[in-house]
């Protein structure tokens, strides 16, 4: 009876936030339902990037190539060949990880600031390619007309749509995180040099999460372009990379809900914010100045070490066993 | 080479810019034996330690294990093919419970950390629980293993160490920190893993007590050296040793 009780409210935070979710757009205006969906979409992203950044301790300053690669792909395919919506969502997520595991490579070679300033410029090169490569990409015009099949082309519809696949993707995402694993990425994050003496290829296991977190980027991604009609290539930009980090930061990397938590407040502030004043970036920086200095541990953070609830966590607090 | 061989030195240095920190070290270890490097601080024993298990790059010379040549192996392959460490600072995961922690070297151990799907809290629960039983640590299993004592660190990193199965483990000062209860408890374990399992052992120590109470056999570093060697008896007559410890009564 304890052990389930404990499951439940271990459980209990996703499920109202599913229910909350599913109740959403039945109440609100049109305008608020683009703006869940972005919700959704950014923090299927978030969740995906905080595998490297919480999960296995290294800051990637370039997440949103893979992101990039995963939109265009989809649009490419939906404009250029007219593949079905989601025939191109699996494959988005195979040449985001292709695209990962190629420039990964490398990346896991380095730790620490160098880790991230090579994330961050091979971000910038996939950025200048899409944006130079007029012939195929469209270059700084982007790709329009990505438009969704019929029965998703309202609102509401593509809501739902989005909700079903980062619902899907966010189980997936937990299941890795509590796997054998999951648990080797954050034994690397808490002590690399042991990890190699109980056996463990630290490098390999770096990239193949470099190429995971890299797939379930291009997966949100791929939602991002029919839900906006269009791809341009800002979202390969590194001020794009840097959406994840703060909203890892602002929700809680150390929780595997963190990174939602965090597109919630991101992009809700940001809908709301940019409807009376067009210094958002002001507004948002104020937000993570307090975040940094008053809840280190983001928001979840703050809400576990007060013993509220015992949302997925990523090892820093511990449960009852 | 003798297959009784499990671990073979041959002229061994090692040099940090033009500092000589171990010359020409050929030292041998049988199969199934207890043996100490003793000597004063900084005479090389962790520096060897470290040559041996991947720690640091050779200067010089080879390291054989079981005959096969391992010098400048990556890390994980040594701990791979059965020569793991435990260090003389614990080196632990602070985040993680100590169940966890000891679960962690376990699967990987049996090669079961590229499972993705499989919840690892329902995996090796028996083994995890065994050796956090053997090594006395079962009271802190749910302890986040950053706030446990220094001698309950040092427990946990032999049972690390343990958990990977080796064929031989090197450990470097296993009882710095623990009481003296402890640094018996701990010892008894290695010597019964010794007799029940044959698992060969080589450690450094500084307490003279547990280095002639367990040790079968000694080498003495000094200044990056091999000085002398023998059964504990034999080097406590040893005329090079004894002037290594200067005064000091071995």
């Amino acid at each position: 009876m304890e052990k389930k009780n404990n499951l439940f409210k271990k459980h209990m935070l996703p499920l109202v936030l599913f229910v909350i979710a599913l109740i959403l757009p039945l109440v609100v205006p049109e305008f608020w339902v683009h703006v869940f969906n972005e919700i959704l979409i950014l923090g299927l992203f978030a969740a995906a990037f905080n595998l490297i950044f919480g999960y296995m301790g290294q800051l990637s300053f370039g997440q949103a190539a893979y992101y990039g690669i995963g939109a265009y792909t989809t649009g490419l395919l939906m404009v250029k060949l007219q593949w079905p919506l989601f025939l191109c969502l699996p494959f988005s997520m195979i040449t985001a990880g292709i695209g990962a595991l190629i420039l990964g490579y490398f990346c896991v070679k380095l730790r620490g600031i160098y880790f991230a300033i090579l994330t961050m410029a091979f971000g910038q090169l996939v950025f200048f390619i899409i944006f130079q490569w007029y012939s195929f990409t469209g270059g700084d015009n982007g790709l329009q007309g990505i438009n969704p099949p019929l029965w998703l082309f309202k609102a509401n519809a593509y809501y739902y749509f989005s909700l079903t696949v980062v619902t899907i993707g966010m189980v997936l995402l937990y299941f890795i995180t509590e796997s054998p694993f999951g648990y080797t990425l954050k034994a690397i994050r808490d002590n690399t040099e042991r990890t190699e003496f109980i056996g463990i290829n630290v490098q390999r296991y770096m990239l193949i999460n470099f190429v995971i977190s890299g797939m379930f980027c291009g997966l949100a991604g791929a939602l991002w372009g029919p839900f906006n009609r269009s791809v341009a290539p800002d979202l390969c930009s590194w001020q794009h990379s840097g959406h994840p980090v703060f909203m890892a930061v602002m929700g809680g990397p150390y929780h595997f809900l963190g990174p939602m938590i965090g597109s919630v407040i991101f992009t809700f502030l940001n809908a709301f914010v940019t409807g009376f004043t067009e210094y958002w970036p002001l507004v948002s920086g104020v937000v993570m100045i307090l975040v940094v200095l008053l809840m280190p541990g983001g928001l979840l953070g703050i809400i576990k070490s007060k013993g509220y609830f015992s949302p997925g966590n990523v090892g820093d607090v511990k449960n009852e066993r | 080479m003798n297959d009784d061989v499990i671990l073979k030195t041959d002229h061994l240095s090692k040099s940090f810019f033009k500092y000589q920190v171990l010359t020409d070290v050929n030292y041998q270890l049988k199969r199934g034996q207890i043996a100490a490097i003793i000597g004063p601080n900084g005479a090389g024993k962790s520096t060897f330690f470290n040559l041996v298990t991947g720690y640091h790059a050779v200067s010089g010379g080879n390291v054989y294990f079981r005959g096969q040549e391992i010098t400048n192996w990556a890390r994980h392959k040594i701990a791979k093919i059965g020569l793991t460490r435990a260090f003389q600072v614990s080196n632990i995961y602070p985040k993680l419970t100590t169940y966890e922690n000891v679960r962690q070297s376990i699967l990987a151990q049996q090669k079961r950390t590229l499972n993705f799907f499989t919840p690892a809290e329902r995996l090796a629960k028996d083994e995890t629980l065994g050796l956090l039983e053997t090594t006395g640590l079962s009271g802190f299993k749910n302890t986040e293993a950053g706030i446990l004592s220094q001698g309950d660190k040092k427990k946990l990193e032999l049972a690390l160490a343990l958990a990977s199965k080796p064929d031989l483990l090197l450990l470097d000062e296993p009882t710095a920190g623990m009481s003296s209860e402890e640094t018996h408890e701990t010892m008894e374990l290695v010597r019964r893993l010794n007799k029940d399992i044959g698992l060969s052992i080589l450690f450094t120590e500084h307490d003279i007590s547990v280095i002639f109470g367990y040790a079968q056999k000694l080498s003495v570093l000094h200044q990056g050296v091999l000085v002398a060697e023998g059964t504990p008896e034999e080097v406590r007559q040893n005329k090079e040793a004894q002037a290594c410890y200067l005064g000091e009564e071995i």
